[in-house]
């Protein structure tokens, strides 16, 4: 079998679940001795394979990153313009026999209609975020949105990283629920860690990610009298207002903004973390819990995130009730059966989150749309 | 000639409120810890699909089959505790059917409680009196036949319910204890002098767990084959012991469980070898066939068949740490209020719901929680520990 899969991102060259989502699935695809071929971009980064069965291909340059919002009027021309050269090259580009196309997320849509049009082969979308998740739910863009029906109308078959991203796509887009598969996403364990009294948010600091919440919870916890040290880890437009949050909360001594940090900082701040925190307003996923938790860090997520749908072992508090996350978090940092248990468990049950599993689930549904 | 048992057991826990941290050490009473709002929607929920059908439904047998159809009750103190709050008319249900002379009742410990594994068993005792108080009070009823919570069975509860008067225990027919042998017959524990009625687990659970799964090579479950099924089994007695809430709560009356309940009596009485004794008649008819002994607990629960059920994880064991503790300074301060509390939340259930077991059990145990998961669970009860502690002792 051979697949065309247009991405975006790939590791090391990444910014989000979607290049680990692409890493993870290419590889395990490759194993089972599907041939992909995966395109993608110009980056300044090498990316490359050592599978034989897996190739990279770049077809040029592009300026568009996938989780930029068009704010700016000025920018706004150059963006959307910078999306359609960018699917153009694709179409271009992408040359040879396939027996499917495979692409993710809207800023690929484009160029997977057109492919499924010029090669007249099936096409596969997946949906790991949406318009709606993305904006946090405030003033959605017409624009995605539009792209984004037209290419989950479009396709033969569409993958949803979770049930909670399967009704989205129903209820916001009309999309027949028959033609979509859910398949929870996997993670590449990491090894745990001496713990520290340190509470983490990881992400990007978007209105998305609902960082401005975990704060709230931090000045909580802080005038409770317990005082971990809160590191926010990760950049974005919202990095100089929850600065100034944490200053006029007074929690400053207690909050280390890191920025952006490398693959190796992000494996050893999961290590040393003794509680995860994912506050998302409207989270598709979520791997960075998986993460977390392999690292044997409890983690407490938004109820309004795929992965609450796909774990036990995690705690599950509404994005908005500081209050009720903070009781959380005071809890495992004070209570050392319920950190030990939960972290115990939660290793435990990701071991169920393999590549395999996500690339034999992928495979299941390729054979459904070429029969 | 094979004796049917049945014993139904009838319990409503005393579910707690949302406690968080921030709420520890604040102005309170400990009436407060208590949800009344949803134990008393739950219970009339309950009461309504389960507790008043089922207990018509039986008057009405009883009296068809001019009482050859005989059963057993345990009625947990909280559950009578919700009846007289509530719906005293359960209680004047419960007693029509005491009247009949069909029916015992069984003992136990007032609250449903661990108590029994305590290093120390002066509340065991004490609760288990308060349950003899309260049958002979609202019952005028006095029973030599005893059943520990969730059947939590060990040579030491036996022992110790032996000398507080009991002529019977009821505990588990696990093959943990009996190994090739059959649940079949009554036994007597290696270290005192009571007989030990074992509960069929293989029936029981047809109807308790498996009335209505498709899956399953049983299904449907009729009357008819039912009784065929124990027909064939040998030995002096069998011993049914399910949850009285299987009638029309965990097995909806649109399962068919009523009618199979229904038509369950004249089968068995239409068999020439087999007939309906309550708890009280096995162990007077029968024998002990043989001896157990049983020094690690056991219950009727989950797969395990032990205490991990309560007692199985870090958390679990945490807590019932501190119940234990906090207990042995509530006695000293001699307020009935506070005592109240304590044994409120000695409840086994408070435990049961912090259990992380997977898979089946974990199921089992979900469907009977009100919280979001064990951990939720742990906090929430570690919470008021934590409460009643600081701000009372």
């Amino acid at each position: 079998m051979r697949i065309a899969m247009v991405g975006w991102e790939y590791p090391p060259f990444k910014a989000g679940g979607l290049g680990t989502h692409c890493y993870g699935l290419t590889r395990g695809l490759a194993d089972k001795n599907i041939h992909v071929d995966f395109y993608m971009p110009k980056t300044n980064k090498k990316v490359t394979s050592d599978n034989p069965n897996l190739r990279i291909i770049e077809v040029g340059e592009t300026t568009v990153f996938p989780y930029d919002r068009p704010d700016d009027k000025e920018l706004e021309g150059n963006f959307f313009e910078s999306v359609y050269r960018y699917n153009d090259l694709v179409v271009e580009k992408v040359k040879g026999k396939y027996d499917a196309i495979h692409v993710h997320d809207w800023l690929t849509m484009k160029a997977g209609v057109q492919l499924k049009e010029k090669l007249g082969i099936p096409l596969i979308l997946s949906v790991h975020s949406t318009e709606y998740d993305r904006s946090g739910w405030l003033s959605p863009n017409q624009w995605f949105i539009d792209i984004e029906r037209e290419g989950m109308q479009k396709a033969d078959t569409i993958i949803a990283v979770s049930h909670f991203t399967k009704r989205i796509c129903v209820e916001k887009y009309g999309i027949d629920p028959d033609k979509i598969h859910v398949i929870h996403n996997a993670v590449y364990p990491i090894d745990e860690g001496e713990k520290q009294d340190l509470v983490l948010f990881l992400g990007r600091l978007t209105i998305q990610k609902g960082p401005e919440f975990f704060l709230h919870a931090a000045k909580k916890i802080i005038d409770y009298g317990v005082k971990p040290k809160f590191v926010v880890a990760g950049s974005g437009d919202m990095l100089p207002k929850l600065i100034r949050t944490a200053v006029n909360l007074g929690i400053s001594p207690y909050v280390i903004f890191t920025g952006l940090l490398t693959e190796e900082e992000v494996r050893h701040i999961y290590q040393i973390a003794s509680v995860y925190v994912m506050p998302s307003v409207s989270e598709p996923f979520g791997i960075t819990a998986l993460e977390a938790i392999s690292a044997g860090t409890p983690t407490i997520v938004s109820k309004t995130a795929g992965v609450a749908e796909a774990l036990s072992n995690c705690l599950r508090v509404d994005f908005w009730d500081v209050d009720e996350m903070a009781n959380k978090i005071i809890s495992l940092l004070t209570y050392d059966e319920l950190h030990r248990t939960m972290a115990k468990e939660g290793r435990r049950e990701i071991d169920l989150f393999t590549w395999d599993r996500v690339a034999n689930k992928t495979l299941e549904v390729y054979k459904g749309v070429m029969m | 000639m094979t004796s049917v048992c049945f014993y139904f057991e009838v319990h409503q826990p005393v579910r707690v409120n949302r406690f968080s941290v921030f709420q520890i050490g604040k102005e309170s009473s400990p009436y407060e810890y208590f949800n009344s709002q949803l134990n008393q929607k739950i219970f009339e929920k309950v009461a309504n699909k389960c507790y008043l059908p089922t207990n018509n439904l039986l008057l009405e047998l009883i009296e068809q089959y001019n009482k050859k159809f005989r059963i057993s009750f345990s009625l947990t103190g909280t559950f009578v505790d919700y009846c007289r709050q509530h719906m005293p008319e359960i209680i004047d249900s419960f007693r029509s059917l005491v009247d009949t002379g069909a029916v015992d009742l069984i003992e136990e410990t007032y609250f449903h409680s661990l108590s029994g594994l305590y290093d120390e068993l002066d509340e065991f005792e004490e609760q288990v009196l308060m349950h003899k108080y309260m049958l002979k009070d609202l019952f005028n009823y006095r029973s030599t036949v005893f059943r520990n919570t969730e059947a939590i069975y060990d040579n030491r509860i036996a022992k110790k319910v032996s000398d507080m008067g009991y002529k019977g225990i009821i505990t588990e027919g696990t093959e943990k204890i009996l190994g090739w042998r059959s649940p079949n017959y009554l036994y007597k524990p290696v270290n005192t002098d009571i007989k030990v009625l074992l509960r069929n687990y293989t029936l029981s659970d047809d109807v308790g767990f498996r009335f209505s799964a498709k899956g399953w090579v049983g299904f449907p479950l009729t009357a008819d084959k039912y009784v065929g099924w124990m027909s064939q089994n040998q030995g002096d007695l069998i011993n049914l012991f399910m949850d009285y809430e299987t009638f029309g709560e965990h097995q909806w009356e649109d399962t068919g469980i009523f009618d199979f309940l229904r038509h369950l009596p004249g089968q068995v009485l239409d068999k020439d070898h087999m007939d309906f004794v309550t708890v009280g008649e096995a162990i007077s008819r029968f024998q002990p066939m043989g001896e157990i002994d049983v020094p690690w607990a056991i219950s009727w629960a989950d797969e395990d068949r032990d205490v991990s059920t309560w007692l199985g994880n870090d958390m679990q064991r945490a807590c019932f740490r501190e119940l234990q503790d906090i207990g042995r300074q509530v006695k000293d301060q001699n307020d009935p209020h506070l005592l109240d509390a304590w044994r409120k939340l000695q409840t086994s259930d408070h435990l049961y719901y912090i259990s992380t077991k997977g898979f089946e059990d974990g199921a089992v145990h979900s469907y009977f929680s009100h919280y979001d998961n064990p951990y939720d669970g742990f906090i929430n009860y570690m919470n008021i520990l934590q409460d009643f502690k600081q701000k009372f002792i």
